[in-house]
């Protein structure tokens, strides 16, 4: 690559399209892994075989590679964008506002709620993927029950709570995420404009509403 | 101190192949010569903007220097209408000879023939010029450009883009400056303020500057220096003209040897957004179409209180349709400012300040809607609502003459190039193309075509006839350095009691007053008393504060107004000594049985150049013929 | 006039005597303001009772207050140009103000926009970014007839629109990230809705891009307070449109 190119490729524009589309590929990635989760609801066996399915397939780890990669990337370059902004501004303003007009609650807060959503996903990560193992046959077969570690992962009514924030969390990031990864990919046109906004939050809404279903619907079951 | 007689150098041959024969002429200079040859140009608007790039594009060494932050800041941003060019993309009639004609016939012959020609003659060449720089003219559905019709003519020439032609223009000569930096041809020093221009053996070699920001000053030296740094409308305090605008390069390149020619000849405009209190800064102007369907008219009781809604029909006096039935509200802009004057004289003025006139769009939304009245004016209504508060689709407007350009400025001859040789002067601050009165959307035609299409020729000339080298230590610039900085330490030192702003008002209540929209022998008698005593007190009294080696724009403001209270002494004598009425110089006591301009030809077809002789001295004031072989000299009457 | 609605303000304004030295906010009082004033014609109230007392006046830059020229910028209260939509500072009006007010005053903050003095900035990068690409490169004497290039009323129109940009840095100064894609994508926009421009879209929109890293602008984060603060009322489908023009010209370079 020559030196051009590097620079050309490290341009602002194209960091953000990065970002952009690494964000889209994990808002992607929140709709299937709800539609996978939702199977609780169906029976804690349909849940189970479906997690076991996941990991049971052999390019689960080159997957995993690739999201972390991809992960890691959106993450780095966000910091790195928002360090950068920072700096471009100098010395801060004595009082700044908002017209009311453009920035909102949602766009203020990316950097924030990136975080958050940072630390979320190793706890995430921890207490369930890497969460207490336990196991369960079906028709002859020794898989994991997952089902088991969640109901007793949310038992705890604080865990349920960091769940629901998590996810609020979530949807404000991805409110303005996702029609914002459109934009800077040069998707802007008057007659999808207010489609386009709508979608997201509506997206976003979704989404979160969806994950937020998993703790209550648990910690139900655990009460019982 | 003898009345010299000057030479315009217009070439022979007949009109249409003067420009043509010229160029031809003109020695050229060999391309590899070029960069020998530097060109330091002050100001770049239109017209300096236009010449930086062309002259660098030609391979001369450029040098450009601003007031502003940028070059794009030039005060030719805000012009509002439109550009002329003849065109004839309508098929309505226009030619070069029409743009010609009504160029010179609405400078009321008092405009260089050749000149005039010339600047028809490029005109065209300016539009496709800017549309090839990508400047975004308003097009037809098919695509192709799209013309209005404006004040003076018959034809749709103007060009515009929406209410911001002269911004568009701009930034089209500024984008082109911008290739020539990017090429490294050509170099801007923005926030420099030029405070000398340096002459040896009579001819220009440079010019001194000061960095706003440091308080630096620096000497530059050039082969040429062309001054396009606008008019001196700010004289009068309150104008159209941007706060920065001044007057100082020109009246330095004056008090230098540089003719000036026809101080008076000032264009004052009808419909602007009236004064409303003491702390006005500057009076914003609307374009003049307003009048197309807007009705003026005052109270015929002096002591009216009603609202405006309020009065009937029969105790308004619409005086511009009674007194010139056949046109009515759309007499030229001298005779609508002139009538607003005299209403507000006898007392009848509207509004708090008793300055302004109505301009009622009553009846033209009744007849067409006022959708159709929205369509047509709806920006200049909103930007009328956002000063006033008041919404003129109800209310009437209020409106006042301001002062809007001046047609006067340095003598050039048929090359730009004023009496000091190597000096050219473009655009405001040359007093060429437009004669007693300025035609709407000739300014920026005139700044565009100077700096694009004539300078780049004229220019080689001057470098053709041989420039001999002059460094910057040469003692003109070590003099010229010396009395700069002077002038700047006096300001600062004085630290009197009173304002920079105080004086600026005071001189320009008294130009308003004594050499505004009509002038009378006794009034500019008593300018030319007064103006002297203002600026002596200026000396004595003002109080500059800050240092000189940081931004200081009061210092900046008090080197500008010392200026004014110079030039302000020398308009009121021009429009003495020219005892006539033209164009927007209008003598009580030179006016036809029915209160009209009255020109006198016999005795006044000449432009009148002063010559400086020295602060508080009487000028000299020298005489260029005009000789009209193509056009007739006719009377107007809007009767 | 009668003094009836005169308004008594109180003013934080920052004060930074040059380049090098470090500026605060200082507080003014200022009575008798009319309402029908501007606000810049309330800084020159200010200023001729601090002249008159022998104190340095505020330094901001104005000129032609009428909202073309760009010069005036000030963040007012917290927003570039004050509260009002597609309104420069110099047509703000005080009757937008009550008496007893206080009005916090500040110079535009990025930085490759430092502070020269008090409420005046140093906007040349703007120029800088002009430089790297903002023209078409045509000279005087070769262009054709003017109407030998037709161009649709449409894109005619939304480079109107691009190209009424005042320069003023609004944009740079109301953003979250002190970002000039909005002034830089409006000049891009001008030129690749053109015809004339097409020729070198991708080399310019590459250089402006790039300059305009450069310098050290922040980076775009969709928050949209540009648009919502440009007194020109510019669009951040401009913004996208670089971005897609970015993206197409850095793929096609190489």
């Amino acid at each position: 690559m020559s030196v051009t190119m590097c620079r050309r490729f490290s341009a602002s524009i194209v960091k953000k399209q990065v970002v952009a589309f690494t964000g889209l590929f994990f808002c992607l990635f929140l709709v299937g892994h709800l539609v996978g989760n939702l199977l609780i609801l169906v029976s804690p066996e349909a849940f189970n075989k479906y997690a076991h399915a996941l990991v049971s397939n052999p390019a689960i780890y080159a997957i995993e590679a690739v999201m972390t990669i991809l992960f890691l990337t959106h993450v780095v370059l966000a910091l790195k964008l928002t360090r950068e902004n920072r700096k471009a501004r100098g010395e801060s303003y004595h009082l700044k506002r908002n017209t009311g007009r453009g920035a909102t609650f949602m766009s203020d807060t990316m950097p924030y709620t990136g975080i958050l959503i940072f630390v979320f996903l190793v706890l995430h990560i921890l207490k369930l993927k890497y969460g207490t193992y336990y196991e369960v046959t079906y028709d002859g077969l020794v898989i994991r029950d997952l089902f088991k570690t969640m109901v007793e992962y949310f038992r705890n009514p604080l865990n349920v709570a960091f769940y629901i924030a998590a996810m609020l969390v979530v949807g404000i990031h991805v409110s303005h995420g996702l029609w914002s990864a459109f934009q800077t990919f040069g998707f802007n046109h008057p007659r999808y404009n207010g489609f386009l906004r709508k979608f997201s939050i509506i997206f976003a809404m979704v989404v979160a509403a969806g994950f937020m279903v998993l703790p209550i619907f648990c910690y139900l079951q655990g009460a019982n | 101190m003898s009345v010299k007689y000057l030479d315009g150098k217009v070439p022979e041959g007949p009109l249409k192949d003067k420009w043509n024969k010229h160029k031809f002429d003109s020695k050229l200079v060999n391309p590899s010569n070029k960069r020998k040859f530097k060109v330091l140009i002050v100001g770049t608007g239109l017209g300096g903007g236009a010449a930086a790039a062309t002259l660098s594009e030609l391979g001369y060494e450029v040098e450009s220097f601003t007031i502003s932050d940028s070059a794009r800041r030039a005060h030719s941003i805000a012009a509002q209408g439109g550009i002329n060019a003849a065109k004839n993309y309508p098929n309505d009639g226009d030619s070069i000879w029409r743009l010609f004609y009504d160029t010179i016939k609405g400078g009321d012959y008092r405009s260089r023939e050749a000149n005039v020609y010339r600047l028809a003659e490029v005109s065209n060449n300016i539009i496709d010029q800017c549309v090839a720089q990508g400047v975004p003219f308003a097009r037809e559905y098919g695509g192709v450009l799209s013309n209005r019709s404006f004040g003076g003519a018959q034809v749709s020439r103007t060009f515009y883009a929406r209410g911001q032609t002269g911004q568009q223009l701009l930034l089209g000569a500024y984008s082109a400056m911008m290739k020539q930096v990017n090429k490294g041809k050509l170099k801007i020093h923005t926030r420099m303020e030029m405070l000398d221009v340096v002459i040896v053996d009579g001819v220009a070699r440079g010019i001194i500057c000061r960095n706003l920001i440091t308080g630096k000053i620096s000497r530059h030296w050039g082969d040429a220096v062309i001054l396009a740094s606008g008019g001196y409308g700010n004289v009068y305090y309150l104008s159209t003209n941007a706060m920065a605008s001044n007057a100082s390069a020109a009246w330095r390149a004056h008090k230098k040897g540089a003719y000036f020619a026809n101080p008076c000849f000032t264009q004052i405009h009808p419909t602007c957004i009236p004064v409303h209190g003491a702390n006005q800064s500057k009076l914003t102007l609307m374009s003049e179409s307003l009048r197309n369907d807007g009705r003026v008219w005052v109270p015929k009781n002096k002591d009216e209180k009603r609202a405006p809604n309020d009065i009937p029909e029969e105790d308004r006096d619409y005086y511009l349709e009674r007194i010139y039935p056949s046109f009515g509200n759309l007499v030229p802009r001298d005779v609508a400012s002139r009538n607003a004057k005299n209403q507000c004289d006898v007392g009848k003025g509207v509004g708090n300040t008793k300055l302004a006139v109505y301009l009622d769009f009553r009846d033209a939304i009744k007849r067409d809607g006022r959708e159709a009245i929205e369509a047509k004016y709806g920006n200049l209504f909103e930007m009328y609502e956002r000063i006033n508060d008041e919404n003129p689709y109800i209310v009437p407007m209020k409106i006042y003459p301001a002062v809007h350009y001046t047609m006067g400025g340095l003598w050039v001859d048929y090359n730009l190039e004023s009496n000091l040789k190597g000096l050219f002067v473009l655009g405001e601050a040359n007093f060429s193309d437009h004669g007693a009165n300025r035609l709407g959307a000739s300014a920026l035609m005139q700044g565009l075509a100077d700096g694009y299409f004539v300078i780049p020729y004229t220019i080689g000339r001057h470098f053709a006839e041989g420039v001999s080298k002059v460094d910057t230590n040469h003692p003109a610039f070590d003099e010229a350095e010396k009395t700069s900085k002077e002038k700047l330490d006096k300001l600062l030192n004085i630290q009197g009691t009173k304002t920079v702003d105080y004086f600026h008002k005071k001189l320009g209540q008294v130009m308003w007053d004594n050499v505004g929209m009509a002038r009378n022998e006794q009034g500019l008698r008593k300018a030319i008393e007064e103006i002297p005593k203002i600026r002596e007190e200026f000396w004595k009294d003002v109080k500059v504060t800050g240092d000189f080696d940081n931004l200081n724009m009061e210092l900046e403001k008090a080197n500008r107004v010392a200026d004014f209270l110079e030039i302000g002494e020398l308009m009121a004598r021009d429009a003495l000594m020219r005892p006539e009425s033209c164009g927007g110089h209008f003598r009580d006591e030179s006016q036809t049985d029915e209160n009209e301009a009255k020109r006198d030809d016999e005795n006044y077809t000449h432009v009148a150049a002063w010559e400086f002789t020295g602060v508080g001295k009487e000028p000299i004031r020298n005489i260029e013929e005009l000789k009209f072989e193509n056009v007739k000299l006719t009377q107007r009457s809007y009767k | 006039m009668s003094d009836i609605g005169l308004m008594n303000l109180k003013l934080k304004i920052w004060r930074q005597k040059n380049m090098t030295t470090k500026g605060k906010m200082v507080d003014y009082k200022l009575d008798g303001v009319s309402p029908d004033s501007s606000f810049l014609e309330m800084i020159d109230q200010l200023n001729e009772e601090l002249v008159t007392k022998g104190e340095d006046p505020v330094a901001f830059d104005h000129d032609c207050r009428e909202g073309i020229c760009g010069m005036c910028s000030l963040m007012i209260n917290g927003m570039a140009h004050g509260p009002e939509s597609e309104t420069t500072t110099c047509q703000l009006h005080m009757r937008k103000y009550k008496d007893g007010d206080t009005i916090v005053i500040e110079p535009w903050r990025a930085r490759p926009m430092p502070v020269q003095k008090d409420l005046v900035v140093d906007r040349t990068a703007f120029d800088d970014i002009m430089v790297a690409g903002g023209f078409v490169d045509i000279n005087v004497g070769s262009a054709p007839d003017a109407n030998g290039l037709p161009i649709g009323k449409g894109n005619a129109e939304l480079s109107m629109d691009a190209a009424s940009c005042i320069g003023c840095a609004a944009c740079v100064a109301a953003c979250p990230n002190a970002s000039a894609m909005l002034f830089v994508s409006a000049k891009v926009s001008q030129f690749a809705l053109l015809p004339q421009g097409e020729v070198e879209k991708d080399q310019r929109v590459l250089n402006m891009v790039t300059k305009m890293d450069e310098l050290g602008f922040g980076n775009c984060t969709n928050a949209a307070e540009c648009e919502a603060s440009c007194p020109k009322g510019i669009d951040i489908s401009n913004i996208a449109r670089m971005n897609r023009e970015y993206l197409a010209a850095s793929i096609k370079a190489h």
